[in-house]
């Protein structure tokens, strides 16, 4: 019988005896193991984990991330990425290895305040992170409308391979950028349309840990309960179907809990 | 010395442009009007131990305010005069760029500006604060500890230092011989006068009251005019770029209207 | 610190009514201040204290940074208008080494060595003391941290014992603080059972000492318990147990 159990935790609860691994925000003594974090706890066949609800983003090599410029020097830009860590992205990423410093050049093409879609090409407990915008999707975001939630809710608003958030922008007629970093910027046509969406966000947010949500959504959006639609082949641009195997599986498992709650 | 230091805040490129575009259409990003303050919670009596306190919150900006009443020596050329002083600190608490330490310049500024506020104002009846002519007088400390900061800390300072005095509790002492006695009752603070502060932030051509964090870091000037119910009693204009002198009278004339109202809700606190 | 008035009368009543084993009444409310990462508000007895955590961030100056875990500062301060004479701004000495018993305090609890090159800033502001403020302190920054989502290996929880009229009683107010006997304030880690701060201001015996610390703990054990439903009901609304759901794989 595989069970996962779950349960509602703060740092130093117990959440299983026996023979299990510690796989995040948890650690073991002896056999027993306990949460680090306030958060769902739980505990599966794989081992024990704990999905924070709360926390700053910690930056992780391959995120998707959504960042400010706030300065630069000759040779690369500071990125405030709302993190522990500010990031920096070489000048060389974006003029080749050729590049000879020269100031104007640097703020032409980013000035400081412009934000970028970057992802997270090294980081490691020895230095700061650092980015690339070397992809298509990547590089300075011309227009939307900006939102900052927890980064402990992304995967929650992105959803299972992208469910959450598709929804809400086929329901809105937005379309919807996420950072790893708890940074989201909504474009769109239609302002009802954008408020309706971040609404739908910020929703999303705050009852991330609550049963039911998906329904309550879907309500808010005015989206008709229907049969399982084709998945949309192409996932939005910085929901991350790169993610590290570790974030997909908790995405699975707390979905789980909508797929048997009905949402077919 | 005073030097110009790098801003702390930077606001986003698209926070800008969608605040340009709300400012051509009468708007701000908060939905405010240009002459709308945000919401206002006044809360006295936070601190039971002190003669009189008041918790504020302008918005998400929180001050709290505390009146320590003491007796000492007047300040010197004051000497038949009450001593009264207003004194500010933004706790490390209080936002992610606050750090431990003696005030800085905008926060010594902060307080000596809510300070001439009350004081030109004639709010407090000094006279009537005096125990020995030139000797002893009453002493009144208002600290003021900002708890969280998102712009606009002038008013919200002044607004918890006027209801924490309005509100306050004084001991009534007096000499016996040369010593002096609580007689272990207490009554109002001597008022005379309201001083209602209202800021205001220039950004491009365009005129607010009540700046909230992130209007403050787009601005290029801001002003703060007290008034008091005859007219006006101290003004402070600051930051770094200018103002235009009818930008100036405009923004005055909407201070004492503005003034009035909330002078209204906070004359609501005074004591008993 | 010799007694010389009676505090306790002869039903067993203290200065503020309470039995020899109660504790003053306790709230906290988490996340309190907006811009702060974590937060809490707390009101034990007629302490008034906030809390305020930033962190894990940058360091600044950069040399202060550790490469192998995380710095961690602890600020103690009180507000001029908290105390009953007022109080100058400027850090005493008093604060100074609360400020450090603190972080001494809190270190155990948190798990350092996660976040490497960054800092952990905490800021505790009383703004009205009335005896325990420095455990009361320790009660809300550890909440806050929780609330910051800072790992840790357990909350620490603080109460402080002491005796009076020669009676050991639980979490002595402000008078007894300054007429009785002894005064011993504790921080504890109720899931690991370790403590992490002890100090003693007074005279005790052998007997006196064991009682004395005993009861502090079972002091910190009831503080924990609010600890818990502050951090449970701002995180799981009204679900005041904890959940046991089974969801099929």
């Amino acid at each position: 019988m595989h069970d996962v159990k779950r349960r509602y935790v703060i740092p130093g609860d117990k959440i299983a005896e026996g023979n299990f691994r510690p796989l995040m925000n948890v650690v073991k003594s002896g056999s027993t193991l306990t949460a680090t974090r306030i958060g769902i706890a739980e505990t599966g066949r794989d081992g024990v984990k704990v999905i924070p609800l709360s926390g700053v983003y910690i930056p992780r090599v391959n995120d998707l991330v959504i960042g400010k410029i706030v300065d630069h020097s000759s040779l690369s830009w500071e990125v405030d990425i709302n993190s522990c860590f500010s990031a920096h992205l070489p000048a060389q990423d974006v003029f080749g290895r050729d590049f000879t410093p020269a100031r104007d050049d640097m703020s032409k093409h980013f000035a400081i305040g412009d934000m970028i879609t970057a992802r997270i090409m090294a980081f490691d407990r020895t230095r700061d992170p650092m980015l690339t915008v070397q992809d298509r999707d990547l590089g300075k975001i011309e227009r939307g409308e900006l939102l900052m939630i927890s980064a402990t809710r992304v995967p929650r608003l992105i959803g299972k391979r992208g469910s959450m958030i598709q929804m809400i922008e086929q329901a809105t007629q937005t379309r919807v950028l996420i950072g790893q970093n708890g940074i989201v910027v909504v474009t769109g046509r239609n302002p009802e349309g954008i408020k309706l969406a971040v609404r739908a966000i910020k929703m999303v947010e705050e009852e991330a840990h609550t049963a039911n949500l998906t329904q309550r959504i879907k309500v808010l959006l005015n989206v008709p309960d229907t049969p399982p639609q084709q998945e949309v082949s192409r996932a939005p641009v910085g929901t991350g179907s790169d993610k590290p195997q570790e974030i997909e599986s908790t995405i699975d498992e707390v979905e789980e809990e909508l797929e048997v709650e009905g949402e077919k | 010395m005073s030097s110009s230091r790098r801003a702390t805040i930077i606001v986003e490129h698209l926070r800008k442009q969608q605040m340009w575009d709300a400012l051509a259409k009468g708007k701000r990003l908060d939905g405010r009007d240009f002459d709308d303050q945000r919401p206002l919670e006044i809360e006295p009596d936070v601190i039971k131990k002190a003669n009189g306190s008041a918790r504020v919150k302008l918005g998400h900006s929180e001050v709290i305010a505390g009146v320590k009443i003491s007796t000492g020596e007047p300040f010197e050329g004051l000497e038949n005069k009450g001593a009264l002083i207003v004194s500010a600190e933004v706790l490390p608490v209080a936002s992610p760029h606050a750090e431990p330490g003696p005030p800085d310049e905008e926060v010594v500024e902060l307080a000596r500006v809510v300070d001439r506020g009350v004081r030109e104002s004639e709010m407090i009846d000094l006279d009537k604060l005096v125990l020995v002519p030139g000797k002893i007088v009453y002493t009144t400390f208002v600290d003021c500890s900002v708890v969280n900061t998102d712009g606009n800390l002038f008013d919200t300072t002044s607004y918890a230092v006027v209801t924490a005095l309005l509100s306050a509790r004084l001991p009534v002492l007096e000499m016996q011989g040369d010593k002096v006695v609580d007689t272990g009752e207490t009554r109002e603070m001597p008022v005379t006068a309201i001083p209602v502060s209202i800021t205001a932030a220039r950004i491009g051509d365009y005129v607010l009251i009540d700046p909230a964090a992130e209007e403050e870091a787009c601005m290029d000037a801001r002003i703060t005019i007290t008034t008091n119910e005859e007219g006006f009693c101290a003004i402070q204009k600051g930051y770094t770029g200018s103002f235009s002198a009818d930008q100036i009278k405009k923004a005055a004339k909407t201070a004492r209207i503005k003034g009035e109202e909330v002078r209204a809700k906070l004359k609501e606190f005074t004591a008993r | 610190m010799t007694q010389t008035r009676n505090l306790i009368d002869e039903n067993g009543k203290r200065t503020d009514g309470r039995t020899a084993d109660e504790l003053r009444e306790v709230k906290i409310t988490v996340g309190t201040v907006r811009n702060a990462d974590g937060s809490a508000f707390i009101e034990f007895g007629k302490n008034k204290i906030v809390a305020a955590v930033y962190g894990p961030r940058e360091v600044h100056p950069k040399h202060m940074a550790l490469p192998d875990r995380c710095v961690l500062r602890c600020r103690y301060h009180m507000s001029p208008f908290s105390t009953d004479t007022r109080k100058s701004p400027a850090p005493s000495r008093r604060e100074i080494e609360i400020s450090k018993v603190m972080r001494e305090a809190l270190e155990p609890a948190l798990m350092l060595e996660d976040y490497p090159r960054a800092a952990i800033d905490v800021y505790v502001e009383v703004l009205q003391s009335d005896g325990g403020s420095r455990c009361a302190g320790i009660d809300a920054a550890s909440v806050a941290l929780a609330d910051a989502g800072i790992n840790m290996r357990d909350l620490v929880a603080a109460c402080a014992a002491g005796k009076v009229d020669e009676q050991i009683v639980l979490d002595i107010n402000d008078t007894e603080d300054k007429e009785g006997g002894a005064d011993m304030p504790v921080a504890y880690m109720p899931r690991l059972d370790q403590v992490t701060l002890l100090q003693l201001d007074g005279k005790l015996s052998q007997e006196q000492f064991d009682e004395c610390i005993d009861k502090a703990i079972t002091g910190c054990k009831m503080v924990y318990e609010i600890q818990r439903q502050a951090l449970i009901q701002k995180y799981f609304g009204n679900e005041t147990e904890l959940k046991e759901e089974a969801a099929p794989q």
